[in-house]
């Protein structure tokens, strides 16, 4: 990302006002880059031409009454 | 020793239960000022454990291979009664109720526990550094990382303080420590073995396995904890094989592909030497190898790093308004960056996860497994901010993460096997994967490719 559309201090102020995170003092100085570091590292996902693709949740691997046995342990825990 | 000897001394009445375990402890005293594996050692408990065992064998009631296996347990790993600290003081006092289902089907199985092994805190780092319990060491040189998030696991085997380990592995957590401290370390296919009371870290990449100084071990313990469990909402249903039955060392005709992208990567060039030679060693066994490419393979760290950090601050979003402060300030940052990703850029790491993993799935239809090295690099000295992996310099975490999350992506099963050794004396692993739910195919490839060789048997100084 070309330095000037990398993320201002001010839009991070604001950001981390919006998400809740405490940026006073030395731990604001500290955080900035970092934030600025994966939101840049998050362009090269923009690049990956996805029309079509459907988001993988593969964590949710529901087979058959799984739902309905939830709760039970087959553990024996 | 290994689980698979030990367990057949116990059966001819060579070597007892109470003996081992008490070797073990020894051993532990011998070497944790220097490794600093454990965050909770269990010794009492642990002889109690022996002697109950020690009696069940004599008397006939022997209940399988983990039998009076003395294990460690990653302190993520829920044990009732005993702290599980996730490696933050944050969690000093916590103590579970109940075990996990992991620790539930090991203590089922007769193993042993000696204790909760050190890690990255809140599995949040592929180093092993921890302020609040202190570093986990190499035991193949101290002053070097063991690797993580699961580094008291990998210096615990590796140094002969416990048979068995578990660790868990998000972007690598288990194979990284495994391949920097020369041992074997599976992740098995995504929900295979029960997530069911770990500490999360991602849900959609986290991946409970064993960690080991042999294949046969971790295919004993696969299958003690591998099936499903109701209690996990990821957990699937799939045939669970005897994963001891597919080591006989005949890989002949399984077909290896050698992805060219990842010796494209960073990688220190003794690394890939040792490697190349490793999957030569496959081909003289029989396997077809082939080279084959993987061009989003270079996608595996925005994928990751995207999901991974937007899961990571979901989970940790309480505990960050009320005791960032009292965090491992890396780990701090990290959650806190993972606050700024939108839900948009995580969907679409989502969207990109699918396409990735289908065109990971369509390669392996041309091959059965997947060859390539788990570490561009040998263990970096602790603290290290970046490695020299050839000609580039990397961060340390991009660097270690380079290869294994590409696994974690797919839930593809994933195993590193040592395989060498470098000008220092650090070990190098081989990195094999194979198709979901084919976990026994990759223990088959890395067992043969083990008994073809003699580096798992070397021992670290410590």
């Amino acid at each position: 990302m070309p330095e000037d559309q990398r993320l201002s201090y001010d839009a991070f102020l604001a950001l981390a006002e919006a998400v809740g995170v405490d940026v006073s003092g030395r731990h604001g100085e500290e955080l900035f880059p970092i934030v600025q570091n994966v939101l840049s590292g998050l362009d090269a996902l923009r690049d990956i031409d996805t029309a079509g693709a459907e988001p993988d949740m593969a964590f949710v691997v529901e087979s058959k009454d799984a739902s309905a046995e939830r709760g039970q342990d087959s553990a024996g825990s | 020793m290994s689980a698979g000897q030990l367990s057949r001394l116990y059966q001819a009445g060579k070597v007892s239960p109470v003996e081992v375990v008490d070797a073990h402890l020894a051993r532990i005293n011998a070497t944790e000022p220097v490794l600093n594996s454990f965050t909770t050692l269990l010794p009492e408990e642990a002889q109690a454990a022996a002697r109950r065992a020690e009696s069940e064998i004599q008397a006939g009631k022997f209940r399988g291979p983990l039998h009076g296996i003395p294990v460690g347990l990653k302190d993520l790993y829920n044990t009732a009664g005993v702290r599980t600290t996730s490696g933050s003081r944050i969690f000093d006092n916590f103590v579970p109720g109940e075990d996990c289902t992991v620790a539930a089907r090991l203590l089922q199985a007769g193993a042993i526990l000696l204790g909760k092994l050190n890690m990255h805190p809140l599995a949040y780092g592929p180093t092993g550094e921890n302020s609040d319990y202190g570093h986990m060491h190499n035991p193949w040189d101290p002053e070097v990382v063991a690797g993580g998030s699961s580094g008291g696991s990998g210096s615990a085997v590796a140094a002969g303080q416990c048979t068995i380990a578990t660790g868990s592995d998000t972007g690598g957590s288990i194979r990284i420590p495994a391949a920097l401290c020369g041992i074997v370390g599976f992740k098995p296919t995504y929900g295979l073995v029960s997530k069911h009371g770990l500490t999360p870290l991602s849900w959609s990449l986290d991946h409970p396995g064993p960690m080991t100084r042999t294949v046969e071990d971790a295919a004993l313990a696969m299958n003690a904890i591998a099936g499903h469990d109701a209690r996990d909402p990821a957990s699937a249903r799939a045939d669970i094989p005897d994963y001891t039955n597919g080591l006989t060392g005949d890989i002949r005709g399984l077909r290896v592909g050698v992805p060219q992208e990842f010796f494209e990567a960073p990688l220190d060039p003794q690394v890939e030497r040792a490697v190349r030679a490793a999957i030569d060693v496959l081909a003289d066994r029989g396997a077809a190898v082939t080279e084959v490419s993987f061009p989003m393979f270079g996608q595996s760290d925005p994928i990751s790093t995207a999901i991974i950090m937007a899961e990571a601050a979901a989970y940790y979003r309480d505990l960050l308004s009320t005791d960032a402060d009292k965090m491992y300030p890396p780990v701090r940052l990290r959650l806190e960056a993972g606050l700024f990703i939108s839900a948009a850029d995580y969907l679409r790491a989502q969207q990109a996860r699918s396409m990735f993993n289908e065109q990971a799935r369509r390669l392996l239809e041309q091959v059965d497994l997947l060859a390539g090295p788990t570490e561009p690099v040998t263990a970096p000295k602790l603290l290290s901010n970046s490695v020299q992996a050839g000609e580039r310099k990397v961060g340390t975490v991009t660097a270690l993460t380079q290869y294994t999350r590409a696994y974690n992506i797919t839930g593809f099963p994933a195993v590193s096997v040592p395989c060498g050794f470098d000008e220092s004396g650090l070990p190098i692993g081989l990195h094999l994967a194979g198709r979901p739910f084919d976990d026994a195919t990759v223990l088959r490839a890395a067992h043969a490719y083990e008994q073809a060789t003699d580096w798992g048997q070397q021992r670290p100084p410590v």
